[in-house]
């Protein structure tokens, strides 16, 4: 029973976010309405933020449901919204579905075969430390907003804490600059193409 | 304690990719392409932080997966942008009139 | 002075006078730059060059005279009393001195006689003769000739190229005679071509598409050719070896040719010069090959023999002749064996006797006369010399009667020693065809150029019998005389053309020697001259008889020695007899009787005194130059120089022919010189019946013999059997070649040209086709395959994806099957 409980409590919620995550990319695909389109999308997200906090990966799942949820499918309905000419859900698929379907089941197959052949355990990372140091746990276990926030300041307190030769891990500041400095010139680049301009009648 | 073998999150992460594929390749509508970008990229994700909680990439999955979120919703942005000025120069949606670059 | 020093002294000055011309020819030629065209210095030069050189010549006989006493013209052979054909021969006088002079030296002027014992004569002549001849004997005897070198031209082993001179009497005279007579016509061309002093000369005998032709004048150019013609003629005298003769004969018919095309743009003047040098060119045709028969074996070209130093250069005649004028022959007489004492030594110190074949003699005697044959205008090649009347008056008279012509038989006369007797006999007989030939033609020609020219080429040929027969003095005596009463002639007859404004045909004349008395008494002095009228028994004898005279009794003596040559009589004598007629028929077609052609007449006068002074000149000399015959000074100066064995005649067992001596033709004389004189007064009386007092009329004999009437005019159609043996085949050889060339030569390569460009075609195609063809076909290949793989990029988004992901699959695919 127990180990029913614990495998209900391991396989349950990944199952269920898994296939609300696959089930919602599938609706997608086959929906031809691009509104029901969005909204199979927000389900499939959400799964997939599901999914991440079943990995321990609280922030990013959190980041995920913030921004991907929150931000960027809202600018997709604004989008539909705003590109609407006519009954949504006229523009049928033609014959490309075909065979975009079957490259994508090669495409598939060749994915998944690929990771079937590699072995995963020689790459497992249990961390092998003793001693869990106060308030610094491995980034597998959850709690990760720290280590996170830490690694974007350019620190590793994960990787250097107890390191007995004394080195520095770089940390990920530089990349967080240009991407900072990336979404900046995204922004001002979408705002200028997206700008009025007189329509052509 | 059963855990969740990596594989079967990669293989839902293959499926989340696949379907975002094929959701680019078959629609007809350019913000049903967006979608199956944004698809593809959270496959990808999926793939980032699996691989940060099973094996040695650690932290540093965690850590892309943010990027790519981030890129990700620059990315629609940008996409949205040029989308909405294909419209606003046809009048349509449809990728498939905005075949111009053909050889 | 001695002998030597006179011969240096001779040599220089006839160097001299012969090199004068030449130096005004340099000048002269140039006259078209240094002076305007109406000027007249170059004839002032070029008469001044030539009475130079007649001055040079005269003061070298003189002084030849004076030094050597004219002992050369008294030692002769007598001829003192023969100067008035009298009957009754004396035979030689001198025979009276021949024992008396049998053991002295051999005198080179000694005859030895086959009548030794004729009676000593009663003249006082034999006596002074005797005594001369003494006088003679006892003096230093002077050399016959003189010979030396005036420039080596080239020295190869035993060939000498040399100039030299040779002079003798001989030399002497025609070197006084051709100066004497071409200063006098210098004078006259100076009158005659007066016309050309002018910027603007219209020749109305050349037509262009308008009108007359109008081209500057050339006055200075004639007097110029005059010059060089000089010089070339004086060096053909001087030569002193046969090469040299040869060079000067060119240089002479070069002059020819320049002087008878003068009038260049006339079509007839330029064709005449040209048919004169061609036919003179065949004759030096046969003149080369002698040439070179000559050098083979005697290895010399000198004539006579000389010692300059110590080195003996053995001339000709000594190889050929000894001093008694004979050949020495083999016993089957087919070798001729030259002269021991003038063998050559070679290297190796062998003496050899050089030998000549005798048919190899004769055939370069042959050809040496075949270059006079050509040069003298005799039969077969005398057709060049009618048309030579082309050239100005002038020119006829200096070069086609006096000299030019008259080098044929200077050359005969000096070469004489070398002729063996067939070639004498060959001569005689040229000269007898031509002088009949000649004549007959003359006989009806209306040119008076023409009648003149004839008239030469007759007398030429009597000349070439007289060599022939064996009268070497009676030859050249007669050319001589020649020389004067024809250049007379031929000024006189420029004088009536020049009066008559460029007439020249006798049926448009006629009375004219009221209208121009001098020209026309001139031209009757000449007249009788080469009619050879004389009254006999008086000294009253114009120079042509004595001189045809010598020559008909030469010939009558041969004929009588060998009765089946007996033509070689009869002919001088007819011919005598034409000559008068037509000479008569000439001056009174000319000068008597009433004008035909009024406006001629009209226009007619006397020409200026530069013309007629030297008309009268020359009339003095042609009647009086030969006073007293042969025993005058003139026939004593040409004997001087005969050859060896000439005088004694010749009985030759191999050939049958004998050649008359001296004393065998004395006999003749008179009865020849009645001959003689009775056919040349019949045939002038003739001419006085049917021209001066028109008893009968020429029309109408020429209406019944118009048969032999065309055949004389047509001048026997010589230059039609010419035209179609010569002519005619070159036309069609040259048609042949000119086919050939063209169709083979040219044929091959206009068949290469078209097969070059048959390759470039193929060439052209293989390019455009294959090779053009394959770049072509790469670019289309690359264009369609660019095309199709363009029709991938549809711009269809959707499938772009798609290929993507297929790619993508594919890759991997690729991956796994190589890495496996």
């Amino acid at each position: 029973m127990k180990e029913l409980f614990s495998w209900l409590l391991e396989y349950g919620p990944f199952s269920v976010f898994a296939l609300a995550a696959v089930g919602g990319a599938v609706a997608v695909v086959l929906t031809q309405n691009v509104v029901r389109m969005a909204f199979w999308l927000i389900i499939s997200l959400g799964a997939v933020a599901g999914l991440f906090f079943s990995l321990n990966a609280d922030f990013v799942g959190s980041a995920q449901l913030l921004i991907y949820v929150g931000g960027t499918l809202v600018l997709l309905i604004f989008g539909v919204m705003l590109t609407a000419s006519g009954p949504f859900a006229v523009k049928s698929n033609s014959g490309q579905l075909v065979p975009a379907a079957i490259a994508g089941a090669l495409l598939l197959a060749v994915i998944v075969y690929t990771a079937y052949q590699v072995s995963w355990e020689d790459q497992s990372s249990f961390d092998p430390r003793g001693a869990v140091i106060h308030g610094h746990n491995s980034p597998q276990d959850g709690n990760t907003t720290r280590p996170l926030g830490q690694s974007f300041l350019g620190a590793r307190p994960d990787k250097d804490l107890g390191r007995k030769d004394g080195g520095l891990t770089p940390g990920y500041l530089l990349p967080f600059e240009i991407i900072s400095v990336h979404l900046l010139v995204v922004l001002v680049g979408a705002a200028y193409l997206a700008r009025t301009k007189k329509r052509k009648a | 304690m059963q855990t969740v073998s990596l594989n079967v999150y990669l293989l839902v992460a293959g499926a989340l990719f696949v379907c975002g594929i094929v959701c680019m390749a078959s629609k007809r509508n350019a913000i049903g392409v967006l979608m199956g970008v944004e698809l593809v990229l959270n496959g990808a994700n999926l793939n980032f932080v699996a691989f940060a909680r099973y094996t040695k990439l650690g932290l540093d999955g965690q850590v892309m997966s943010l990027f790519v979120i981030v890129l990700a919703a620059a990315e629609a942005a940008i996409a949205l942008a040029i989308a909405l000025n294909f419209y606003n120069n046809h009048l349509t949606i449809d990728v498939d009139r905005a075949n111009e670059l053909q050889g | 002075m001695d002998a030597t020093k006179l011969g240096t002294t001779l040599g220089t000055l006839l160097t001299l006078a012969w090199l004068l011309p030449l130096a005004g020819f340099t000048v002269e030629i140039f006259g078209g730059f240094w002076g305007s065209r109406k000027s007249k210095a170059a004839a002032y030069l070029a008469v001044a060059c030539i009475v130079g050189a007649f001055i040079f010549s005269g003061s070298a006989l003189l002084l030849w005279g004076t030094t050597t006493g004219w002992s050369a013209l008294e030692s002769q052979h007598e001829s003192a009393g023969h100067g008035t054909a009298e009957g009754g021969h004396h035979g030689a006088s001198a025979h009276a001195e021949d024992p008396a002079h049998a053991k002295e030296p051999a005198h080179a002027k000694e005859q030895v006689e086959a009548h030794a014992e004729q009676p000593a004569a009663e003249h006082p002549a034999p006596a002074v003769a005797h005594g001369t001849a003494a006088k003679a004997e006892a003096a230093p005897a002077y050399p016959k000739y003189f010979s030396g070198t005036i420039y080596v031209l080239a020295e190869f082993r035993a060939l000498r190229l040399a100039i030299d001179y040779h002079i003798d009497s001989l030399t002497l005279t025609m070197f006084t005679m051709v100066t004497f007579i071409a200063s006098f016509i210098h004078i006259f061309a100076i009158g005659y071509m007066s016309d050309e002093l002018t910027d603007q000369h219209e020749d109305h005998e050349v037509h262009t598409s308008h009108g007359h032709f109008v081209r500057p004048g050339r006055f200075y150019r004639f007097f110029a050719f005059l010059s060089l013609f000089s010089f070339s003629m004086l060096g053909l005298v001087l030569a002193g070896n046969v090469f040299m003769v040869f060079i000067f004969w060119e240089l002479v018919g070069v002059c020819s040719y320049f002087l008878i095309g003068f009038y260049v743009e006339r079509k007839s003047a330029s064709t005449a010069a040209n048919k004169a040098f061609i036919m003179n060119r065949v004759g030096d045709f046969g003149f080369l090959i002698g040439l070179m028969i000559i050098l083979s074996y005697f290895g010399t070209f000198q004539f006579a023999s000389r010692t300059e130093g110590d080195v003996k250069r053995p001339g000709l005649f000594d190889m050929l002749r000894d001093e008694h004028g004979g050949i020495k022959l083999s016993s089957n007489g087919d070798t001729v064996f030259l002269n021991e004492e003038t063998a050559t030594v070679d290297n190796a110190g062998v003496r050899e006797t050089k030998t000549i074949p005798y048919f190899l003699l004769l055939t370069a005697g042959l050809g040496i006369f075949a270059g006079c044959i050509g040069k003298s205008a005799q039969f077969p090649l005398q057709t060049w010399l009618p048309d030579a009347m082309e050239g100005p008056t002038p020119v006829s008279a200096l070069v086609h009667s006096a000299t030019m012509v008259a080098a044929g038989v200077y050359l005969a006369g000096r070469f004489y020693p070398m002729f063996v007797p067939e070639v004498l006999l060959v001569i005689a007989y040229i000269g007898c065809i031509t002088l009949f030939l000649a004549a007959t033609i003359a006989i009806v020609a209306t040119d008076i150029k023409k009648v003149l020219a004839y008239s030469t080429i007759s007398q030429l040929g009597y000349m070439m019998l007289g060599i022939g027969v064996g009268g070497w003095s009676a030859g050249l005596f007669h050319l001589i005389t020649h020389a004067f009463f024809k250049s007379l002639m031929f000024l006189a007859s420029g004088s009536v053309i020049y009066g008559c404004h460029h007439v020249q045909e006798m049926p448009r004349m006629g009375g004219l020697r009221k209208k121009m008395p001098i020209t026309a008494y001139t031209m009757l002095v000449g007249v009788i001259a080469i009619a050879g009228l004389a009254i006999p028994h008086t000294p009253i004898a114009f120079s042509g008889f004595y001189s045809k005279d010598a020559i008909v009794a030469t010939a009558m003596t041969y004929a009588e020695l060998n009765r089946s040559h007996f033509l070689l009589f009869i002919m001088p004598l007819a011919g005598a007899g034409i000559t008068a007629f037509y000479m008569f028929r000439l001056w009174f077609y000319t000068f008597a009787g009433e004008p035909r052609d009024h406006h001629v007449y009209d226009h007619a006068h006397e020409s200026p005194s530069v013309m007629t002074v030297p008309l009268l000149v020359l009339s003095v000399l042609a009647a009086f130059c030969a006073w007293n015959g042969e025993a005058g000074f003139l026939f004593k100066m040409l004997s001087a120089s005969e050859p060896a064995g000439v005088a004694e005649g010749l009985t030759d067992q191999f050939s049958g022919l004998n050649l008359p001596s001296h004393h065998q033709i004395h006999e003749n004389h008179a009865t020849a010189g009645y001959f003689a004189l009775l056919v040349a007064a019949l045939g002038a009386f003739t001419a006085y019946l049917f021209y001066g007092k028109r008893l009968f009329d020429p029309a109408d004999v020429k209406r019944q013999l118009s048969g032999l009437h065309t055949f004389l005019a047509e001048k026997w159609w010589f230059d039609e059997l010419y035209d179609v043996m010569f002519v005619r085949p070159s036309h069609i050889v040259a048609r042949w070649c000119a086919a050939f060339d063209r169709v083979v030569f040219d044929g091959f390569l206009h068949f290469l040209a078209r097969f070059a460009v048959t390759v470039a075609k193929w060439d052209r195609t293989f390019d455009e086709q294959i090779v053009d063809g394959f770049v072509n076909r790469l670019g289309e290949v690359t264009f369609s395959t660019g095309r199709v793989f363009g029709y991938l990029q549809s711009g269809r988004l959707r499938q772009y994806v798609t290929f993507i992901v297929v790619g993508v699959v594919g890759i991997w695919l690729l991956v796994q099957f190589f890495s496996m």
